[in-house]
C-alpha cells in the first residue's frame, strides 16, 4: 500500500518536475513576447481575484487584434496573499521573469514593499486599485482609481455642496502610515468648504462594537457622518445607526463600502446613505461602462468597482505601449509613459497620465452613488473633481 | 452623560464577551482544555448557518444546522484531543488548538469568503427600552439572558447533580476516572459538543453587531479568554463579570480622548493586570 502510493508520488513528482522544467525553459527563450506583471491578492484576507483577470481580458483582446508591433503581450500574474513577504518575493520574481512593466496590480502591500525595488529596477506600475498613500508618491508609480484619501475629500465636498450639511463629523480608521494621508484630505475639504469638521475622531478601532462613535455623533448632532472603512464594518456601522434612530444623518462612505452585497446587507434599512465611487459607478449601465462590461463579462471575472481598474490599467498601458517605437524594454515604456499625452476616458472624470512627476495621482475625480432600496443609484451623473489648491 | 450612554452600549459587547468566554470556560472546567479555536469553531457554525439561511433555509432549521456543525467540529477536536493528547500537558493541548484555530482561520475564509459582509438575521433587532440615551435592542437582552444562563447552568450542573460530579472527576483526573467505570470518552464527546454549539450560538448572536467577516469573529477568543482570566478559570460568575465588565471599559474608553485609540489592546491589558495580581505572591526565583 505505502511502496504503491510512494511509487505514485514519485510519478507524480516527475511529471512536475518535468512539467516546471519545459515552463521554465519556456520562460528562458520567449524573448519574442512582451512581459508585463501584477502582484493580487488571488488567496488570502483580502482577494482580488477579478483585477489581474479583467486585466488579462484587455491584454487578449489586444493580443488578438494582432498585438503590440506584432509581438504579443504575455501577462503574469502573482499572488501575495495580502502577505507583505509574499509581495516582495513575488515582485522580484517577476523581474527575474523579464517583465517590462507592471499593471493591473491590486494588493495592499504593493507599494510600500515594492516602491524602492521599482525605482531600482526601473519598472513603472500602471496600478488597478491603489490604497496607501505610497502607491500616489513614487516616480515609478501612477494608480488609475482615485485611492481613499482624494475620495475622503471628494465625499466630503458632495455633502457640504450638495447635501447642505452644516455639522459635518468624520470617523476615521487610520491605518499605520496614512495618518498624514489622512490629515491633509480632511485639510484639503476644510480649505474648500471653508468649513470645519464638528467632530473628528481618527481612532477608530476596527474590534468591539461601534455604537458609542455614533452616540457621541448624536450627542454632537452631526448632520453627516464620514465612516472610512472597508464593507464587513460598515454594515454594523449602519445596523447600529440604525437601532440609535439615525434616519436624518447622512452617512459618507468610500468606495470599499460601494458594493452589492453591502447593498443587499443594508439597504433595507432606509438610512441616507452615499458612497464615492473610484471611476464611472460600476453599477450603472451607462455608455461610459461599456468597454469594460463586455471585457469582465468576457473575462469572466466578478463585475466589481475593483475590476474596472484592472480593465483601465491594462487599457491606458496597451495604448501607451502603442505608441513606442522601437523595441520595449523597460527604459522604452518608463520613457513612454513619462512622455504620454494624457488620455481622456469617459469611466473618469480627469484625464489619466502617468507623466513626468515625481508622484502620481491623476484621478482626481468621483461620482457619488446612494443606497435606494437594495441598490446603488448614481445620485448626479457628473464626476465631482477635486480642485487643485 | 456621554460616558454612561458609553457604558450602556458597553453592557451588550460586554454580554458578548461574556458568553463567549462562559464557553471558553466551560471547555476548561470539563476537559481540561484551554481552547484557542473556541471562537472558531463557533464562527464556523454562525458561517454555516448564514450560508443555509442564504441559500433558503427558514431560519430555524439552519440555526440548528449551523449549531450541530459547531458541535460536529468541536467533537472532532475532542476527539483528536481524547485519543493523542489525553495525557499531554495542559501546555500542549493549548498549542494543539492554536495549530486548529490557525487552520480554521484559513479554512473559513477560504469558504466564506474573506471580505464581502454576510447577512446575519438578527431577529432581536427592535428596540427594546431606551436607557442614558442608548436604544438597547432585544438582542442586548437575550445576549444578557443568555450569558446569565451560561453563568449559572454549568455551576449548579457542577455542583448539584451526579453528571457534574462525574464530568469533574474526569476532567481532574482522567485516567484515576476511567479506572473506577466512568465512561471517560463517550462523556466528555457529550461536553465537547455541548460547549462546541454553545460558542455558535453566542457567535450567531453577536455577529450582526461586530466586523462579520471570519476572522474577526474568531479572534473573539481573545475578550473570551480575558474574560475567563477574571474567573481564574474556574469561576463562572467571574467570568460573566469580567466579560460584561470588559465590554463597558471598552464602551467608556472610546469616551476617553487620550484613551480611545487603545480600545483594541484592552483585552490584553486586562489580561496582563489580571495575570500579575494573581500572581503577586509568587516568589520568581522559587518558581524557577
Amino acid at each position: 500500500m505505502t511502496s504503491k502510493h510512494l511509487k505514485a508520488g514519485a510519478v507524480f513528482a516527475a511529471a512536475a518536475l518535468t512539467a516546471s522544467a519545459l515552463a521554465g525553459c519556456g520562460v528562458g527563450s520567449g524573448g519574442d513576447t512582451i512581459k508585463i506583471g501584477a502582484v493580487a491578492g488571488l488567496t488570502g484576507q483580502f482577494i482580488t481575484a477579478e483585477v489581474p483577470k479583467t486585466a488579462q481580458r484587455v491584454f487578449d483582446d489586444a493580443n488578438e487584434a494582432g498585438g503590440i508591433n506584432g509581438k504579443k503581450i504575455e501577462y503574469i500574474v502573482k499572488d501575495d496573499a495580502g502577505n507583505a513577504q509574499r509581495t516582495a518575493q513575488v515582485a522580484r520574481e517577476l523581474a527575474d521573469a523579464g517583465v517590462v512593466a507592471m499593471a493591473g496590480s491590486a494588493s495592499f502591500t504593493d507599494c510600500d514593499v515594492n516602491d524602492g525595488f521599482y525605482r531600482q529596477s526601473k519598472i513603472s506600475s500602471v496600478m488597478a486599485v491603489a490604497a496607501t498613500p505610497k502607491c500616489f508618491q513614487s516616480p515609478n508609480i501612477a494608480p488609475v482609481n482615485v485611492g481613499p484619501f482624494t475620495l475622503m475629500t471628494a465625499v466630503l465636498l458632495h455633502a457640504t455642496q450638495k447635501l447642505n450639511d452644516k455639522r459635518v463629523c468624520n470617523f476615521t480608521v487610520v491605518l499605520p502610515g496614512s495618518e498624514d494621508a489622512v490629515k491633509e484630505a480632511l485639510a484639503r475639504w476644510e480649505q474648500l468648504s471653508g468649513q470645519k469638521l464638528v467632530v473628528d475622531d481618527q481612532t477608530v478601532q476596527q474590534s468591539g462594537d461601534l455604537t458609542p462613535y455614533l452616540l457621541k455623533a448624536k450627542q454632537e448632532r452631526c448632520d453627516a457622518i464620514l465612516f472610512n472603512p472597508a464593507e464587513q464594518l460598515v454594515v454594523p456601522w449602519l445596523q447600529a445607526a440604525k437601532t440609535q434612530g439615525m434616519d436624518d444623518v447622512d452617512f459618507l462612505l468610500l468606495a470599499p463600502a460601494y458594493t452589492d452585497s453591502v447593498a443587499k446587507a443594508v439597504g433595507g434599512l432606509g438610512l441616507n446613505v452615499y458612497a464615492g465611487s473610484e471611476f464611472e459607478p460600476f453599477t450603472s449601465d451607462s455608455l461610459a461602462n461599456k468597454g469594460w462590461r463586455s471585457a469582465v463579462s468576457r473575462g469572466d471575472a466578478q463585475p466589481t468597482a475593483f475590476s474596472q481598474g484592472g480593465y483601465l490599467s491594462a487599457k491606458f498601458l496597451v495604448e501607451v505601449l502603442k505608441t513606442i517605437k522601437g523595441e520595449i524594454t523597460r527604459e522604452s515604456v518608463g520613457a513612454a509613459l513619462r512622455d504620454m499625452t494624457p488620455i481622456e476616458d469617459p469611466m473618469l472624470g480627469t484625464p489619466w497620465e502617468f507623466g513626468p512627476g515625481e508622484t502620481h495621482a491623476p484621478n482626481q475625480a468621483s461620482k457619488i452613488v446612494r443606497l435606494t432600496g437594495l441598490r446603488w443609484v448614481v445620485v448626479d451623473d457628473t464626476f465631482i473633481t477635486v480642485p487643485n489648491d | 452623560m456621554l460616558q454612561l450612554s458609553a457604558a450602556v452600549a458597553g453592557l451588550v459587547t460586554g454580554g458578548a464577551y461574556a458568553l463567549m468566554g462562559l464557553s471558553t470556560l466551560l471547555t476548561y472546567r470539563l476537559v481540561a482544555v484551554v481552547n484557542f479555536a473556541q471562537a472558531a469553531v463557533g464562527a464556523f457554525g454562525a458561517f454555516a448557518m448564514v450560508g443555509l439561511h442564504e441559500a433558503g433555509l427558514p431560519l430555524f432549521p439552519a440555526v440548528a444546522c449551523g449549531l450541530v456543525t459547531s458541535a460536529a467540529l468541536h467533537v472532532g477536536l475532542g476527539v483528536v484531543m481524547v485519543r493523542w493528547f489525553a495525557e499531554a500537558s495542559e501546555g500542549v493541548k493549548a498549542a494543539v488548538t492554536i495549530a486548529t484555530f490557525t487552520g480554521l482561520v484559513a479554512v473559513g475564509l477560504r469558504l466564506f469568503g474573506a471580505q464581502h459582509p454576510r447577512r446575519f438575521p438578527s431577529p432581536f433587532d427592535s428596540p427594546a427600552f431606551t436607557a442614558g440615551g442608548v436604544v438597547v435592542t432585544w438582542t442586548a437582552v437575550v445576549t444578557m439572558v443568555l450569558a446569565v444562563l451560561f453563568a449559572v447552568l454549568p455551576t449548579v450542573l457542577l455542583k448539584r447533580t451526579r453528571i457534574g460530579l462525574l464530568l469533574r472527576a474526569q476532567s481532574e483526573r482522567p485516567t484515576t476516572a476511567e479506572l473506577i467505570g466512568i465512561r471517560v470518552p463517550r462523556l466528555s464527546m457529550v461536553v465537547w459538543g455541548t460547549a462546541g454549539a454553545a460558542s455558535a450560538l453566542a457567535i450567531m448572536i453577536v455577529a450582526p453587531r461586530l466586523a462579520g467577516d471570519f476572522g474577526s469573529q474568531a479572534l473573539l477568543i481573545t475578550p473570551a479568554l480575558a474574560a475567563a482570566l477574571v474567573g481564574g478559570f474556574r469561576s463562572f460568575a467571574w467570568t460573566f463579570v469580567g466579560g460584561v465588565a470588559l465590554g463597558v471599559l471598552q464602551g467608556l474608553a472610546s469616551t476617553v480622548v487620550v484613551l480611545q485609540q487603545y480600545r483594541g489592546v484592552l483585552p490584553f491589558l486586562v489580561i496582563l493586570v489580571v495575570l500579575l495580581w494573581t500572581r503577586r505572591r509568587d516568589r520568581w526565583d522559587s518558581a524557577a
